[in-house]
């Protein structure tokens, strides 16, 4: 089980990535927000037996992680997070869907079980897909694009305040972890009757925090409905990106 | 020159943390602002950036008095160090995080980028570019936080206790470089020693209101000092 320093870096891991100088980071974000977004969409539109027609599409995280040269233990370790809630949702289809569907060699293979595949590999994609846009493009130039897109200002102030305080809100629980484990005698965790202190304290210093660091970016300029600067040029092989993911989605879709 | 007249800053729990203030900070100029914990220091030094508005009084940079609608340009002409550099420092490199208010004010990539290396060089930290701000010293951090106010290319500078948590070697080295920088600076600190070598000039703050104006002689006055509560 990684220690909290270790979750505050691997947090941060994101940033490091996304500050990468490959093909894929150096493509436009926008290029990069649209493909995403045309991608899950066609995944999400399958039906709940279609494991076999989703299987196409296990090239494109191979691919992308080639080319952006991309950690997959980083990005499987996220994907396992969100694991536990596709196994809840698909494992009622084994249970009640007991069809044999098809079977292999003298294995029977329900509906169920085949429901159930479909939904972890579209969530094993769609994930995949939103990682890599999260570790090829930088969280201020993402936000920019979704500005400039016209997303509600509510919807990427959220985003780009998660994923800026979440680091921070972590630093501060390892900080206030060390100080309590160095004087409770090195026991694990913190004890029951010290949780609801110590919740209360992390979020008030969470707060804090969170404060002084906002007033330091307004110092240097930062303001939250700041209006997202001229575009970035589209190259051709944006253009050429773009195409190629949507055709090769829709491609795969439709056969 | 930066002007304050008669500045007067609460906050909401009707605390008067500024209290009739008034002084000039000149082009070039170095003063520190010595004051017990709680006597405004870093009230004021907020003040000066926006950060705090005035409930009376006025700030002035040059011909221009500072108000809500010029924040933003003022916000670029005076530069604030915080106390504590993990503030400043949160982006995933110290490049990143000098490049984040060139890019707040919309400069391009190039320029940033220009910017960006010529202040780390003029810092003397261009090795830490690509370093993430967790994996420094207190020392470089510090030195780090300075930069990423200096890409902004401010008249002028203000420090709220820049020696706090600094080794004796950490604190002649940006005393070394404090006094390289040619803009006009306003010390808020604790230490005097460090005060005296910088500082031409002295502001004593007590509750908000400055008590003694002068030389450095007056870091020598110890009645004075220790009616401050210094």
């Amino acid at each position: 089980m990684p220690d909290l320093s270790t979750r505050v870096r691997e947090i941060r891991a994101f940033d490091s990535l996304a500050a990468g100088k490959t093909v894929i980071h150096n493509l436009n974000p926008l290029t990069k927000i649209l493909s995403t977004f045309v991608f899950i969409i066609i995944i999400a539109s399958f039906g709940r037996y279609d494991f076999i027609r989703l299987a196409p599409y296990l090239f494109y995280p191979f691919v992308v992680m080639a080319l952006a040269e991309l950690p997959y233990k980083l990005l499987l370790s996220r994907i396992l997070i969100v694991l536990p809630f596709c196994l809840l949702a698909g494992i009622t289809n084994v249970i009640f869907e007991r069809t044999t569907a098809f079977t292999v060699g003298s294995i029977a293979i329900s509906f169920g079980v085949l429901s159930l595949a479909t939904i972890m590999l579209k969530m094993y994609l769609c994930v995949m897909a939103a990682l890599f846009l999260i570790a090829t493009t930088k969280i201020t130039d993402l936000t920019k694009e979704l500005r400039r897109l016209h997303i509600p200002m509510i919807f990427v102030i959220i985003l780009e305040m998660t994923f800026r305080y979440i680091g921070v809100l972590f630093e501060e629980l390892y900080s206030m972890a060390t100080a309590y484990k160095l004087r409770s005698g090195s026991k694990k965790g913190v004890n029951i009757k010290h949780i609801g202190s110590f919740l209360g304290q992390l979020l008030l210093r969470g707060f804090d925090r969170a404060e002084r660091i906002h007033t330091a970016m307004r110092c240097r300029g930062y303001t939250l409905y700041q209006v997202a600067p001229r575009r970035r040029k589209i190259s051709g092989l944006d253009i050429f990106t773009l195409v190629f993911v949507c055709f090769m989605s829709i491609l795969f879709r439709v056969m | 020159m930066l002007l304050i007249n008669n500045l007067v800053i609460e906050y909401p729990d009707g605390l008067r943390a500024i209290n009739d203030v008034t002084f000039s900070l000149k082009d070039g100029e170095n003063i520190a602002v010595i004051g017990a914990n709680g006597a405004g220091k870093t009230s004021l030094l907020l003040s000066l950036v926006g950060i705090l508005l005035p409930q009376s009084g006025q700030i002035r940079l040059g011909n221009e008095v500072l108000q809500k609608k010029n924040l933003r340009r003022i916000r670029s002409q005076i530069g604030m160090v915080f106390q504590n550099p993990d503030d400043q420092l949160f982006m995933t490199s110290i490049f990143e995080d000098v490049a984040f208010g060139p890019r707040s004010y919309d400069l391009d990539e190039a320029e940033t980028k220009e910017r960006v290396a010529n202040t780390l060089k003029k810092l003397r930290i261009e090795h830490l570019a690509e370093r993430s701000p967790l994996k420094l010293s207190g020392g470089e951090k510090r030195i780090a936080a300075i930069a990423t106010v200096m890409a902004m290319e401010p008249e002028f500078l203000l420090f709220d206790e820049p020696t706090a948590f600094l080794d004796p070697r950490a604190k002649r080295n940006l005393k070394d470089i404090l006094s390289d920088l040619p803009q006009g600076k306003l010390i808020a600190t604790h230490d005097l020693l460090f005060a005296e070598e910088l500082c031409s000039r002295v502001l004593l703050l007590q509750n908000g209101q400055i008590i003694a104006d002068g030389g450095v002689n007056i870091l020598h006055d110890k009645e004075l000092l220790e009616t401050a509560g210094l």
